[in-house]
């Protein structure tokens, strides 16, 4: 019964008898309107034909399912390129025939076009075949047809040749099997396509399978050895859940709606899932209207209707400004839905849309019925469902309004720039440069002090607002992102960004030193980063560097950085004149300079270990004792070191000293000592423990190496040369101290705040000029910590926001340009 | 690249070489955040009293610092 053992069995073509008589001419005819235009009633000749074949033999197979008689279908490409089909159904009939008295049943089936059982409503109560041209179609357009029936205990055989019968239908056995084989080859001078190709049939085949639960469908290439079979006991509902097998459902099982009225069928199964995409797949007796139809208009209209008066009722949308229409409703829904019908009509250019206009209203009630009981049963699944279309809408409208909004507000321009934008000559992005200034004051300055040709400003301000009483807040303005993206040029949006198109390849946010600057600051570099990306990544965002203070000595006015770069003005300044005297020799000038820059790194690395130990005891440590981590094995010269230190102390820092505790504690973790050392601090008592840990620690190694370095100079006192006379220094930090002072003299210091209150040359000099600025270029991990602390103080608890801020600072390469 | 979690809807987001919507988990939620943007709905919390920072002594703070209290 396999047709793989066939072809040996099967008689083999021949040439078509001689006596077939006068109404072969007629059939002839019939024949020769097929062949010779094969497009009309398959479609094409090319794929889509080719496997029309094959489905129209099919779906006989699956008519005999549907109406309860076959269980197990196998399609088999065989290895020459011939097809079979086999089923377990009962079998064509066989036997003569009412209306046709010379030719046998199975051959009226095979040769007369619009023969089937399909009409008359006898055979079928429903079916899908194609009005009966289907399978004469196939033995039409067939090099060699062949078909095997049993039925009735026996076997009976008939072959064509290019639709040409080579004999009448032949009883050629016994058997206790029931089923129809149909095999054929399809005729390569009709069909451009001979090529049957695996996954097609595949597809449609497994399509078939859900739609007719239980039905097992075999499906065989025998040119590759590939295989698959397909059954699903859970019939459409499986369908939906191999649709959304890579998806995440919202609720866990599809929902399943079958029901019949007025003769005619529904099944309906559907499960949304967190995607975008709607994928509904319609079927009107097992064939797959591709375009649609009656029947998917009706379920629309319902789960609109329905979902919407659900929703509505429950106030899950009570926010939405407007309601949620059809679209949203079927964002990423995953349906399947099965109609079967009397007398399906077929339109549209592949005749795949149903066309019978009563089903949409049939449709429509029976879907209204049962999801409207379902949602009202199912409250939970409900929920999730109408949420999820909520934020489709909400994700629609706001698409819709950030598109309406950026082209509006162009248009209000005249489609040009904003007028707010002193655009710069250069159009070419590369060099050209765009400022985007805090204020509408450093603005004007910036406006005036930049360089035309290529720099480019745009002042933002934000808008504060009062939210309550005490409490403000700031915000950019959406007139003021749309100048924005205007000037930036790149559009906005799914559908209108274009990130090539940016207008200038530096954008340059220059802000204040203060928190309001640092505020705009991180919108703006927010922004970018959420939408706009590509600039970031393509390293066309950088920070300005205003500088921090103003430096007036002698009229004359100079812009220091920061506080290093000011610190390093200083020394530079004071030890131009200056000299020190030591045991060591004597040094001044730029020597003198990096000494007590080495001083300075001292002072600052006491400072930062002061939270967990006091600098005083650490200077006293450092200075006065020599101890290192096996100093801690040997309590008494660890505790004479510690004698050291006290008297160091004493001399040194009496306000340690009043109540100054120290003492050699075991150590038991290390098998060592360890010193503990109590001192007076602010009122109160602190601890710092000098232990193998510290003791091991790379600080403790910097500042011995520090130390070993200033006692190359000798023994203090260090007599210190200045302008106005010798200062007697008893420690480098005093030196530091006095080099210091004397270089503030004369000196007036001014923290700078404002943009605004530089003039334009200023503006200019300091931040401006590209051979004398600085530019930190924005890296995305910075805007990373960037989004996280922006999405913080977007945050309810106010706290926890403020002290995120303040131990975040915004790390952001160090870029000269 | 870290941020691991949508802006927009806190699930996990696909590292950037798989996802144009990166920062964000998908189109949808990226057109959702630029709505806030323009609806004004971006607002960051100002101090009370500005004013009184510039009388305070004390550091001046570098670059290092965000933001001050």
């Amino acid at each position: 019964m396999n047709p793989t053992t066939s072809p040996k069995d099967a008689a083999a073509p021949a040439t078509p008898a001689p006596d077939y008589g006068a109404e072969s001419i007629q059939k002839l005819e019939g024949i020769e309107a097929v062949r010779k235009r094969p497009g009309m009633y398959i479609g094409d000749t090319m794929t889509y034909g080719l496997h029309k074949l094959v489905y129209e033999v099919v779906d006989n197979s699956v008519d005999e399912a549907l109406a309860g008689h076959c269980t197990d279908i196998e399609v088999r490409i065989q290895v020459d390129g011939s097809l079979s089909v086999q089923d377990n159904g009962r079998g064509i009939p066989v036997g003569p025939h009412s209306q046709f008295p010379e030719k046998d049943t199975l051959e009226v089936v095979l040769t007369e076009l619009h023969a089937g059982a399909k009409f008359g409503g006898g055979g079928y109560k429903v079916s899908g075949g194609l009005h009966g041209v289907g399978v004469t179609c196939v033995n039409f357009l067939s090099e060699w047809f062949r078909v095997r029936v049993q039925r009735n205990g026996k076997v009976y055989e008939q072959s064509y040749r290019q639709g040409v019968p080579e004999s009448k239908v032949q009883e050629t056995g016994t058997t206790d099997r029931r089923g129809t084989l149909v095999w054929f080859k399809p005729d390569p001078t009709v069909m451009e396509d001979v090529s049957f190709n695996f996954d097609t049939l595949s597809q449609r085949l497994r399509e078939l399978a859900f739609l007719n639960a239980g039905l097992r469908i075999h499906v065989v290439d025998d040119r590759t050895g590939k295989s698959h079979e397909f059954k699903f006991d859970g019939g459409i509902v499986s369908f939906v859940e191999y649709l959304n097998k890579t998806k995440a459902a919202i609720h866990d099982k599809p929902i399943h709606i079958t029901t019949e009225r007025d003769g005619v069928v529904l099944e309906l199964a559907m499960q949304w899932n967190d995607g975008y995409d709607e994928r509904i797949f319609t079927f009107a007796n097992n064939i797959n209207t591709h375009e649609g139809g009656s029947h998917l208009s009706g379920l629309k209209a319902a789960l609109t209707r329905t979902i919407n008066s659900y929703a509505e009722k429950s106030g899950a949308w009570k926010d939405l400004k407007e309601t949620p229409t059809g679209e949203d409703a079927r964002e990423g829904l995953a349906a399947v839905i099965s109609v079967k019908l009397p007398n399906p009509q077929f339109e549209g250019q592949t005749k795949t849309k149903l066309g019978n206009s009563e089903i949409k209203g049939l449709v429509e009630q029976m879907v209204n019925e049962q999801m409207g009981s379902f949602l009202e049963e199912s409250p939970n699944v409900a929920k999730k469902i109408v949420a999820k279309i909520g934020d489709a809408a909400r994700a629609r409208i706001a698409a819709r309004k950030a598109r309406e909004t950026v082209r509006r507000k162009g248009v209000l321009e005249g489609g040009g720039l904003p007028g707010k934008l002193a655009d710069c000559q250069s159009r070419d992005p590369s060099e050209s440069e765009l400022y985007i200034v805090e204020g509408d004051s450093a603005g004007g300055s910036a406006k005036q002090g930049r360089d035309r040709r290529n720099q480019a400003i745009l002042p933002l301000r934000g808008k504060i607002l009062n939210v309550e009483k005490a409490r403000f807040e700031k915000m950019l303005t959406s007139a003021e992102i749309v100048t924005l993206i205007t000037a930036l040029g790149t559009g906005i949006g799914k559908e209108d960004y274009q990130p090539d198109k940016a207008r200038y390849h530096r954008i340059i946010l220059m802000t204040d030193a203060d928190v309001d600057g640092s505020h705009i600051r991180t919108l703006l570099l927010t922004f970018f980063y959420r939408q706009m990306p590509e600039l970031l990544e393509r390293g066309y965002l950088y920070i300005a560097q205003p500088p921090l203070y103003k430096v007036t000595r002698q009229k004359k006015e100079m812009y220091v950085k920061d506080q290093g770069a000011l610190d390093d003005y200083l020394l530079t300044q004071a030890t131009e004149h200056s000299r020190v005297t030591t045991p060591g020799g004597e040094l001044g000038g730029s020597d003198l300079k990096a000494l007590l820059n080495k001083v300075q790194t001292y002072q600052d690395r006491l400072g930062r270990l002061e939270r967990r130990r006091d600098p005083r005891v650490l200077d006293a440590l450092v200075q006065a004792a020599r101890v290192d981590a096996d100093t801690l094995l040997d309590e008494a010269k660890l505790t004479a070191e510690m004698e050291k230190m006290r008297a160091y102390m004493q001399a040194r820092y009496p306000d340690a000293i009043p109540r100054l505790e120290m003492q050699v504690l075991a150590d038991p973790e290390h098998q060592r000592k360890k010193l503990h050392v109590r001192t007076d601090v602010n009122g109160g008592m602190k601890e710092s423990v000098l232990d193998f840990g510290f003791l091991t620690s790379p600080d403790y190694r910097e500042l011995v190496g520090l130390r070993d370095t200033f006692a190359q100079l000798g023994k203090v006192p260090y007599t210190l040369h200045l302008e106005n006379g010798d200062v007697t220094c008893f420690s480098v930090q005093e030196l530091l101290e006095a080099v210091r002072r004397d270089a503030q003299r004369g000196l007036n210091i001014q923290r700078y705040k404002g943009l605004g209150e530089m003039n334009p040359e200023q503006l200019w000099d300091t931040t401006m000029n590209p051979s004398t600025r600085t530019l930190l270029q924005v890296r995305v991990e910075d805007a990373v910590d960037t989004d996280e602390i922006f999405s913080l103080l977007m945050g309810e608890a106010v706290e926890p926001r403020r002290e995120f801020i303040e131990r975040n600072a915004l790390d952001v390469q160090n870029l000269d340009i | 690249m870290p941020s691991p979690h949508c802006p927009n809807c806190k699930k996990p987001v696909a590292p950037r070489k798989e996802n144009p919507a990166f920062p964000f988990c998908s189109a949808r939620c990226r057109t959702l955040d630029l709505g806030r943007w323009l609806g004004e709905e971006y607002r960051m919390p100002v101090r009370q009293a500005e004013e009184e920072e510039d009388e305070r002594p004390g550091h001046a703070p570098g670059r290092d610092d965000f933001g001050e209290t």
